[in-house]
């Protein structure tokens, strides 16, 4: 049980959002996630699947940083080691108010963070502009 | 001013006392065409409310579409019973969950199989969350009654906390003023808040936790045990619910007042009639077509305060400036048009479509009026459409319980 419950939170410990590629390929192996490379023109995505069905994308630029990522399946990430250092603005630029229900979404100069859907059906990405590579639009990371 | 809101809101409850009593009558003497074995008919209409929300210090809160009602939840096989106002009614959702503050009954937390209490987590796509244990209770709503439901109770003082595979760094909404509610009614398309990958003993999510005194681990937890969809639980009229409530006004309505009624075809009062039956994936979604393209995870929740859609660059609608970033701002009124589509749950090679038209208003200047019931807030919801409360206002909306029969299929699904 204890294994278990070790196994399973370290599955979360993902690399962030800024961070370096070889975080994601070391978390990989050691919480025995199953991860697959897709290489695309100008980046690869790491794709790291959650027991869960949710579907976790780390979009890796040729130099090895982590531009962009998304999620999306049945339980949210933690978006506070997913989003890295980019966590507290993220937190910080939502304008909270009681009742409110929708998707938080921030798109600050830098920082973009879409966070939606309802549970048992996530959905989400995040980039930071200036980290996209030449020729690479936002619009990849999905 | 807010005094006057209550008053209204006091007038209102009493006139839906009055309508639910009518309605107990109607149910039942139509139900003469059960079988003999069938439990006799019940009232299964429950008044519904969509007003400021629960008075905090004197003041209610001032929420803008947010749908209540009132559920009573007792000691399981007992008399001894508590009715909690302001449960938010959620259809994004499954589960009771009610926040501790608010709770005076005392009820036993629900233990593993090795002694351990039970605990719940949810979290939103905003990146709060709610914690707390599993209990037991009854709950009752209208003349109809689930037995022995697994509950959340949210937020106790005298429970562990919250541990960080729950917060992860979000905000808790665990308070009435955080949540605007007292609770929340999940009484989503799914019979339970996780399912089977909750029940997987090899890395479940983070949703269950045991808690023995050296820390809340996370666990699996049988689909029999986790948090459930009352509705379903239900000896009748178990099979799904509609939510009905009128049409508002442009500028909207210091409140507005409907039914929620259970069950689907069950009695006279909730028959499909006319009303298309569009299934969802597993995850809850279909598909909306905007402008000629296809949205596949677009969805239906009664717990969003608005209908939100895409975003500023692609629907052209501006957005708010701060505070109300995420809403839309158009200068005029903007009328729209969707197209919503899912398989027949009868004929599942066929797709039904529905037209929905929409309107979405300056969200800032309707914020700033004193009304809490709007059909025209918009906001983005990039790649998607949630359709809110908005959505509700003006039609019936049945939603189809997995696994469970109904005149037009086995659920999920939604009809309108």
């Amino acid at each position: 049980m204890v294994l278990l419950a070790l196994l399973t939170a370290a599955l979360s410990g993902f690399a962030a959002l800024g961070g370096s590629e070889e975080s994601v390929i070391s978390d990989q192996v050691k919480f025995q996630a199953s991860r697959r490379i897709v290489p695309e023109h100008g980046y690869r995505i790491h794709e790291i699947s959650r027991g869960d069905g949710t579907l976790i994308k780390e979009y890796v630029s040729f130099e090895g940083k982590v531009f962009g990522v998304s999620w999306n399946g049945p339980t949210l990430p933690d978006l506070s080691q997913l989003l890295g250092s980019s966590f507290v603005e993220f937190q910080n630029s939502l304008q909270r108010k009681a009742g409110r229900r929708k998707a938080a979404v921030v798109h600050n100069s830098d920082l973009v963070v879409e966070s939606t859907g309802h549970t048992r059906a996530f959905r989400g990405r995040a980039y930071l502009s200036s980290m996209l590579p030449d020729g690479v639009t936002q619009a990849v990371v999905q | 001013m807010r005094r006057g809101i209550t008053a209204t809101v006091v007038v209102l409850i009493v006139v839906l006392m009055v309508v639910s009593l009518a309605a107990c009558g109607d149910g039942n003497s139509s139900g003469s065409n059960e079988t003999s074995s069938a439990p006799p008919p019940v009232n299964n209409t429950q008044p519904v409310i969509v007003d400021a929300g629960p008075v905090v210090n004197g003041q209610a809160i001032g929420n803008e579409d947010l749908l209540f009602t009132s559920v009573t939840i007792c000691v399981p096989g007992t008399t001894t019973c508590q009715t909690i106002d302001h449960m938010a009614v959620d259809t994004g959702s499954t589960g009771v969950r009610i926040l501790a503050s608010q709770l005076s009954l005392t009820l036993a937390n629900s233990m593993n199989a090795s002694g351990q209490p039970i605990a719940n987590c949810v979290q939103y796509a905003d990146n709060s969350y709610q914690w707390g244990p599993v209990a037991k209770a009854d709950i009752k709503m209208a003349g109809e009654v689930a037995s022995s439901v697994p509950i959340q109770i949210v937020g106790p003082a005298n429970f562990p906390a919250a541990p960080n595979d729950c917060t992860a760094g979000g905000t808790p909404a665990e308070t009435v003023s955080d949540l605007g509610a007292n609770g929340i009614l999940g009484v989503g398309l799914f019979r339970q808040d996780c399912g089977a990958a909750c029940a997987s003993v090899t890395l479940p999510p983070a949703v269950y936790y045991s808690c023995p005194a050296s820390g809340c681990i996370i666990t699996s937890v049988s689909v029999a045990e986790q948090l459930q969809n009352p509705v379903w639980m239900f000896p009748q009229d178990n099979n799904g619910l509609l939510i009905m409530l009128p049409q508002v006004a442009p500028g909207g309505a210091a409140s507005v007042s409907g039914s929620m009624i259970f069950g689907i075809g069950t009695q006279s009062d909730n028959a499909l009639n006319g009303a298309q039956a569009q299934a969802v994936d597993g995850f809850g979604n279909f598909t909306t077509t905007f402008n000629g393209t296809k949205y596949s995870s677009s969805f239906i929740d009664s717990g969003s305060n608005g209908l939100f859609f895409l975003d500023a660059i692609t629907t052209g609608i501006p957005n708010c400036s701060r505070p109300e970033t995420g809403f839309y701002c158009p200068n005029s009124t903007v009328n729209l048009t969707a197209i919503n589509s899912g398989p027949n749950p009868n004929a599942r090679t066929a797709t039904i479509s529905t037209n929905v038209a929409f309107s979405v208003a300056n969200a800032a200047v309707l914020f700033n009026s004193s009304n809490s019931a709007f059909n025209d807030i918009g906001g983005s919801n990039p790649g998607a459409f949630d359709w809110g409360l908005p959505f509700f206002f003006g039609r019936g909306v049945f939603i189809g319980i997995e696994s469970q029969s109904t005149p037009a299929g086995a659920g999920p699904y939604w009809a309108y």
